[in-house]
């Protein structure tokens, strides 16, 4: 049974939709300093409209907090023009590692400030709120799920999503990932200081840590006979998954990335594709010293000698986090529908001990027929998925 | 087959059967069962209650199931629960709001998954682990999800609800191998309500 | 020296919650990291880096510089009383 993706959506610092595009040809990252006083020392990547800018601009019918919002513009673009149907069953699957928390600060600034909080003030913290509320923008009522495994979130929830359509208990499946910014996750990663105060600088062998960033991405998947009854064109079709855990250490990726070339791996065996198939990669590259070199040998393990272009586009969007595979994997649907090749901002010389150069322009007009998309998550969660023509 | 234990507060249930380990109901059962089982991992103190909870209920099935029979990537993690990592949440929101100090070994559990992957480091699995938010323990999602990785070859899938919200904690594990053998919807509920 | 090695010994296992080691049994030369010492990871050596500056105002800006100040409690203490504000 062949799944077919039938509409994408995404929002990220660099815009939403094919804006990013002209964002990758003018090699134009949407980083910057944050803008207040508690992120001012902070590289991030910020959606630049505020949620009530985002709520009437997108004509949203719901509130919520601001991962929810994000979620709703990028699954409402991905959704336009679906239709909720008799006898096609319609899911929701959203990954998300920080849920309500921008809300749920400010409510606690307010009570460390004695003030009065309302009792509801926290009714959006939990994950599973905003998917509620993305499902309800979008009417799906049939399946609504949330997946937290960080920053591969995304990813498992587009390879959860697939593996109900092929047994059969959903037809047609919205997935994918959103995250906000907050000054929980700012402060985390200042913690594990692999925040760079300067602009990330991924696959370089000068790279210090990540930017973070906030956005949204989603895409619609469905069966031959969901779209017998909706008419949707497919746009491309997802092929492969595969996830593993890398069973290494709780926020660091093993030094050969083992898991992770096990993930790619099994992606490529459902996909039923050799490497040599596979003409472009979405690396995770999220410029910290640990991921940039572990995704480096893993790649190299399992495409050998002849490695296809790869890039990390996190030096243009920042790292979203849990909505970051949702990101990718639009942009990687791009990719293969206009014959892209996108590329890796910020590079200047090869990692010393694996040598592997990123595509360092954006290509247009060239076949590309598959395309693998790598998110990898603390926790060691290694999650790859691959689309093509 | 399936194999399961439940432990909380004062009480481990291992196949449906209460054992005869003398848990109280303070703060600390969870060190207190640590040491009741002779564990040696020392790790265990600097973790989360998710994951240590998660660890003690695998060692505890880990006597009644010969997990060496499994290969590096046959066993299957399916974690859920209601809070997330909720507590931990607390701690390092007040370790950055409050003290100005985010704590990294705090900010790497506000996670739930770190729990499976805790899991996964203890085994040296390099199989399959997920981690779902849902509203309630759901013995339909188990189910379906355990079919899905029957499907993909798991030899076995590990599951559980860990749960760490305001004062409640539990942890209701459960491992299916892939033998045949079905369970049911009301088996899965039994087990947790015990 | 001693004193500040006795009281780093105490801070250490109370910042990492190492309930099972006393400070008795942490040598003053003994490999804080790896497995022949008392097998710490990299997130500890953040939380050192924690340590340093709520204690000891002592603030570290790339994590890489952990790896020689963090050998062992000798080296840990000697890093402390140069640098302390």
């Amino acid at each position: 049974m062949k799944i077919f993706v039938t509409g994408y959506g995404l929002i990220s610092a660099i815009g939403e939709g094919e804006e990013s595009l002209s964002a990758f040809k003018a090699m134009r990252t949407g980083i910057a300093n944050g803008d207040t006083e508690s992120t001012k020392a902070y590289k991030l990547g910020v959606v630049k409209m505020s949620n009530e800018e985002l709520r009437t601009k997108y004509a949203l019918h719901n509130s919520g907090s601001r991962t929810a919002i994000l979620g709703m513009v990028a699954a409402k673009k991905a959704f336009e023009g679906h239709k909720i149907i008799k006898g096609v069953k319609t899911g929701l699957i959203s990954g998300t590692s920080v849920g309500g928390m921008d809300l749920t600060e400010k409510e606690h600034k307010k009570y460390i400030d004695g003030q009065m909080i309302s009792p509801s003030a926290y009714a959006d913290h939990s994950s599973g709120v905003s998917s509620h509320g993305i499902a309800r923008e979008l009417g799906i009522s049939d399946f609504v799920n949330t997946i937290s495994t960080a920053c591969s979130s995304a990813n498992n929830a587009i390879m959860m999503g697939a593996r109900m359509i092929k047994n059969g208990i959903l037809d047609r499946v919205v997935v994918g990932g959103t995250d906000s910014l907050t000054l929980f996750t700012m402060n985390g990663f200042r913690s594990l200081m692999i925040n760079d105060s300067e602009w990330c600088r991924p696959f370089d062998n000068s790279r210090q840590g990540l930017n973070l960033g906030e956005g949204a991405g989603f895409i619609v998947l469905e069966s031959e006979k969901s779209i017998a009854k909706t008419n949707k064109d497919p746009i491309v079709e997802l092929k492969g998954w595969g996830s593993t855990s890398d069973a290494h250490h709780q926020t660091a990726s093993s030094e050969n990335g083992y898991g992770a070339q096990l993930a790619m791996k099994e992606a490529l065996g459902i996909a039923n594709l050799k490497p040599a198939d596979i003409d472009y990669i979405n690396a995770h590259g999220t410029a910290t010293p640990n991921n940039d070199l572990s995704e480096s040998h893993a790649i190299k393990a399992v495409f050998g000698s002849s490695i296809p272009a790869f890039s990390s586009t996190k030096a243009f969007t920042g790292h979203t986090l849990a909505a970051s595979g949702g990101i990718e994997v639009v942009f990687s649907i791009m990719a293969i529908k206009k014959g892209l090749l996108l590329p890796n901002l910020n590079f200047s010389t090869p990692i010393e001990e694996t040598k592997l150069t990123p595509q360092l322009t954006y290509e247009e007009g060239r076949k590309i027929n598959n395309v693998l998309s790598n998110s990898f998550g603390f926790g060691g969660n290694c999650s790859s998925i691959i689309l093509g023509k | 087959m399936i194999y399961s234990c439940k432990i909380e507060k004062g009480a481990v249930f291992l196949n449906g059967v209460k054992q005869p380990i003398g848990l109280s109901n303070s703060e600390n059962w969870t060190k207190e069962l640590y040491l009741e089982l002779g564990l040696n991992y020392p790790k265990f103190y600097k973790m989360d209650d998710l994951s240590k909870m998660a660890i003690l209920s695998f060692t505890i099935l880990k006597d009644t199931v010969d997990f060496e029979k499994f290969g590096e990537d046959d066993v299957s993690l399916i974690f859920a629960n209601s809070g997330s990592s909720i507590e931990t949440d607390k701690k390092f929101l007040t370790s950055y709001s409050e003290n100005e100090s985010p704590s990294p070994s705090l900010f790497v559990y506000t996670l739930p998954n770190i729990m499976t992957g805790e899991l996964a480091i203890f085994n040296k699995w390099f199989g399959e682990n997920i981690f779902i938010i849902n509203e309630k323990y759901s013995p339909e999602l188990y189910l379906e999800q355990i079919n899905f990785y029957f499907s993909k070859g798991a030899k076995a899938c590990l599951c559980g609800w860990v749960e760490n919200k305001n004062s409640e904690q539990d942890c209701t594990m459960f491992l299916m191998t892939n033998d045949g053998a079905k369970t049911t919807e009301k088996e899965l509920l039994d087990i947790y309500n015990q | 020296m001693t004193e500040l090695k006795e009281k780093l010994k105490a801070q250490i296992i109370e910042q990492l919650n190492l309930e099972d080691l006393s400070p008795v049994d942490i040598k003053d030369e003994m490999p804080l990291f790896g497995e022949d010492g008392i097998g710490l990871d990299s997130i500890d050596a953040l939380e050192f880096i924690v340590l340093l500056e709520q204690n000891y105002g002592i603030t570290i800006k790339d994590p890489s510089e952990g790896k020689e100040i963090f050998q062992s409690i000798n080296s840990f203490a000697e890093y402390i009383s140069k640098n302390k504000a």
